[in-house]
């Protein structure tokens, strides 16, 4: 008998400017899974990333974490959720590090707490040369992993990363697979939102394509063999063959 | 605790915000112009004011005119600290990111309310302790002092209120502070119409908030002006979590 999903999502559907960004998507997540998102531009991704996040609500359908439904208390995020938003919006004028403790107390810990799972974090990300840095003068991939130490500085159960390769070197990309495979072995479920296949193949274990706001596809990723589907698999959901 | 590490992530903000800083340096520096000029013409007045019955004295001359002079600057400066509360975090994608923490749209607001409130308190502290080291060492009228510097906190609040609800409503900074520079406007002299007609008191009167603050500069404390004060920053601030919570349905 397996363990019910962290995360459960049933039917969830969602309009944007004028339009359905998302249609009834359903799937579930269990701990230590890292779920790869595809779809090419405006398929979806980031308005779905931002309704599991708690930043906007469903039209329709359920969110349901660790059993608990999170559309009626969207608090649930507090302790459970780390979201890296696209772009990785940051406040300029503060520090690497007065980020990192802000992050922590917004999500409840004391200022001791705080103080600690920042200095964690920042040794994980190697983010000690940065520390003192403001925000605005960081450049985009410096951004990015700050965004990325922000989401995951409470160690939150499930982690979300809308694009969080973007701007990385190759050294920093390499740093970022790691780092997702530690969290899932640590019992974090993942959901990594990209167009870059590559991105998925490497890190992830289960792939999701969304297009035009629609689950295409979801199956499990095995070795070069599911690679070689999941390539063709996408691109025939991308260019409409496989309507 | 939420709203508290709200309150206290913005006040470091402004702490670090170069506009916070140059608009206290300017306009407390105009500010103790002001009152150097009161209390000069207040000293050669004296021999006058001497020989009067119930003169006015150090507190009606100098004291309330320049909380009247912060009042009047707090027009303009409140509009520009409020601005980017919202507004600007909408703008630049954090307010998506914070409601992402699970703070609630309360939790938000009142947060940055608190911490725009502990800068104009600070404020409103510079700008009153230079009457109370006057004051000291004359005949101030502590009382009316107490009340007029009630009724200018209060007005203060009332503003920050204001500004926070015009923030939530847009994601323009600039079209936040205009929309709280003409709500304030409309507020201060709504009952112009009427007054102009002859016409006294009513409820035009009442809404107006310039009726309620005069009242504390005179050193009246009425309940009424109480009430309109916390009525007005409590409407204010429910349509601003009013508005926050919309983001989530609408973006």
């Amino acid at each position: 008998m397996s363990a019910a999903p962290l995360l459960n999502v049933e039917g969830v559907s969602r309009r944007r400017a004028g339009r359905a960004a998302v249609v009834d998507v359903s799937f579930s997540l269990n701990a230590g899974e890292v779920m790869g998102l595809l779809g090419v531009n405006g398929a979806g991704k980031s308005t779905s990333l931002a309704m599991l996040a708690g930043a906007l609500r469903p039209d329709a359908g359920s969110i349901r974490l660790r059993g608990e439904d999170f559309v009626a208390q969207p608090g649930l995020a507090r302790q459970l959720i780390g979201w890296l938003p696209e772009n990785a919006p940051s406040w300029p004028e503060l520090s690497v590090e007065e980020h990192l403790v802000a992050f922590s107390r917004l999500r409840g810990a004391n200022r001791p707490a705080a103080r600690r799972a920042a200095d964690a974090i920042v040794e994980r990300l190697r983010l000690g040369d940065l520390r003192r840095r403001l925000a605005g003068v960081l450049s985009q991939g410096q951004r990015q992993r700050l965004g990325l130490a922000c989401a995951l500085v409470h160690e939150p159960a499930l982690i979300i990363l809308d694009e969080p390769a973007n701007a990385l070197d190759p050294v920093q990309v390499g740093e970022l697979r790691r780092l997702i495979r530690e969290r899932a072995a640590a019992g974090a479920a993942v959901i990594l939102s990209t167009h870059v296949l590559a991105e998925v193949l490497a890190v992830c274990d289960r792939v999701a394509v969304l297009h035009e706001g629609r689950l295409r596809h979801d199956a499990p990723l095995r070795g070069d063999e599911g690679a070689a589907a999941l390539e063709a698999t996408f691109f025939a959901i991308a260019t409409g063959a496989a309507a | 605790m939420s709203t508290m590490a709200v309150a206290r992530l913005e006040l470091r903000r402004l702490a670090v915000r170069p506009l916070a800083w140059a608009l206290a340096a300017l306009t407390i520096a105009w500010l103790a112009w002001t009152f150097i000029l009161g209390l000069g013409q207040f000293l050669g007045a004296q021999v006058k004011l001497a020989a009067v019955a119930d003169a006015p004295g150090f507190t009606d001359l100098v004291a309330i005119p320049l909380l009247a002079e912060l009042a009047k600057l707090a027009f303009l400066v409140v509009p520009l600290m409020t601005m980017t509360q919202l507004a600007g975090e909408r703008r630049g994608g954090t307010l998506a990111l914070l409601a992402s923490t699970g703070l609630s749209p309360r939790h938000i607001v009142i947060g940055k309310y608190l911490a725009v409130l502990v800068w104009l308190g600070l404020w409103l502290l510079a700008t009153v302790a230079m009457p109370l080291v006057v004051g000291a060492e004359s005949t101030a009228d502590w009382g009316k002092l107490a009340s007029a510097t009630l009724g200018t906190a209060l007005l203060l609040a009332t503003l920050a209120a204001i500004g926070i609800a015009c923030s939530a409503a847009t994601s323009f900074p600039a079209i936040a502070a205009a929309m709280a520079l003409i709500v304030t406007l409309i507020l201060w002299t709504i009952d112009r119409g009427a007054q102009a007609a002859g016409v006294t008191g009513g409820f035009l009167e009442w809404l107006t908030m310039a009726t309620h603050l005069q009242n504390l500069l005179r050193g009246l404390v009425v309940t009424s002006d109480l009430v309109w004060f916390a009525l007005a920053i409590a409407l204010s601030l429910a349509l601003a979590i009013r508005r926050l919570g919309a983001d989530r349905e609408r973006q």
